[in-house]
């Protein structure tokens, strides 16, 4: 099964990777070894299950108090769909940390009417029986286990269709969602730990460099092109030191900016 | 109702984002299998798999340097294998500063492993060696 998913996915290509000659055990990377590290997304991004997994060793969030109104779901531009696409992901992923059986079923049917303008076929979409029973069972831990293992599936039937670069847009409406929910937690019920756990700036570089790199009609949307400066906003926020403690004003505020952000995105143009 | 949910699951897989897909060779599926054997270990200790990997193929003596974003107070494994039984592979962990960190070791003929719990959120380092033959590897990681 595992094998036969394997060979389905792909790997990763690493053509182009910069290998370097091995000389034993090197107590210090440099930095142009380091500048020029593999990246990739599906490795180097985490997944949502790991943030929620140390924040779940702070205690046990109350995620349904993050939930938000429902959005529109009559875009008719691509990449606003793919961004809102990836905004109703993180809101699955929260409702099935929350339990909520009947979110997922409110989050599924907007996500299913947007996904189905983007083209996903029935094919595709037909593939998660399992993952449907193991819902229905409220067998939580196992379908957070199925989410991610399918996810690989479903990114090659966008890559088939020669959507690369919505899904990129759909990682970053995911990832803007998510920012804007887990720094909306923390700064209601304010721990040191988990405001540490925002600092993430390496997948902001990522996202921006994924961002710059779209094809140029995507790069030129209107809504694409507004989201950089509030991106390089949110890259500052989140690039604290290692040693420093974000105060729970400035986790408020990254929670401002990841909202405006989805205010944006959300807005039917 | 059912299919509702289906749907949504399946969407939700959308959520990572595009990566260069392409065929995997033999010699990767021989090493994603044979270093899915060695996370097997960790799964049974409570640590979920990330259903991604890093594959390729090292020259005799070459490293490849890969980076990755941890949390802090996770716990992780990095396993690496390659696809022959006999060549050898090693991993190493690096901070965002390059350092090399202390991790919990497992080696044997043609897989290693390398725990480690970070006390800093933020970008890490894996690095592969191939001190021996040519080797295809696949590299995967396990949390909890």
């Amino acid at each position: 099964m595992i094998v036969s998913r394997l060979i389905l996915v792909g790997m990763l290509a690493l053509a182009g990777t910069r290998a370097w000659a091995a000389t034993g055990p090197m107590p210090q990377l440099s930095a142009d070894m380091m500048a020029q590290a593999v990246e990739d997304d599906t490795f180097s991004i985490p997944t949502p299950g790991e943030l929620l997994a140390a924040l779940n060793k702070e205690g046990k969030p109350n995620w349904q108090a993050q939930y938000r109104p429902p959005i529109p779901t009559t875009y008719t531009s691509r990449p606003q769909i793919a961004l809102n696409l990836g905004g109703l992901i993180a809101d699955g992923y929260l409702a099935v940390e929350a339990e909520d059986s009947q979110q997922v079923k409110n989050i599924g049917k907007d996500i299913m009417t947007l996904a189905k303008t983007l083209g996903i076929s029935e094919d595709v979409l037909r593939r998660g029986k399992s993952i449907e029973d193991f819902a229905e069972n409220n067998e939580w831990s196992t379908l957070k286990e199925e989410l991610e293992a399918t996810q690989n599936e479903v990114k090659l039937a966008m890559d088939d269709q020669h959507d690369e670069e919505l899904t990129t847009l759909v990682t970053m409406g995911g990832w803007i969602r998510g920012t804007e929910a887990v720094s909306g937690w923390i700064a209601n019920n304010y721990t040191a730990p988990e405001a540490k756990l925002l600092r993430q700036p390496a997948i902001v570089a990522l996202l921006r460099k994924k961002l710059e790199a779209l094809p140029a009609k995507t790069r030129n949307d209107e809504l694409v092109k507004s989201l950089d400066g509030p991106l390089r906003t949110i890259q500052t926020m989140v690039s604290f030191p290692p040693g420093q403690t974000p105060t729970q004003a400035d986790v408020k505020s990254l929670h401002d900016t990841a909202a405006d952000l989805i205010s944006a995105i959300t807005t039917n143009k | 109702m059912k299919s509702l949910f289906l749907r949504a699951i399946l969407i939700g897989a959308i959520a990572l984002g595009p990566a260069p897909l392409r065929a995997a060779t033999d010699g990767e599926v021989a090493a994603h299998e044979a270093v899915l054997d060695l996370a097997g270990a960790f799964t049974n200790d409570g640590f979920k798999l990330r259903d991604g990997d890093v594959a390729g193929t090292l020259k005799s003596g070459e490293a490849v340097v890969v980076q990755v974003d941890l949390y802090a107070g996770n716990q992780y494994w990095f396993s690496v294998a390659t696809a022959d039984p006999k060549t050898a592979v090693s991993i190493s962990l690096y901070d965002e500063s390059g350092k090399l960190l202390d991790t919990s070791p497992y080696i044997d003929p043609h897989r290693a492993a390398a725990g480690y719990s970070p006390d800093v959120s933020g970008p890490y380092y894996v690095r592969l060696t191939n001190p021996g033959a040519p080797a295809t590897y696949c590299l995967i990681y396990s949390y909890k």
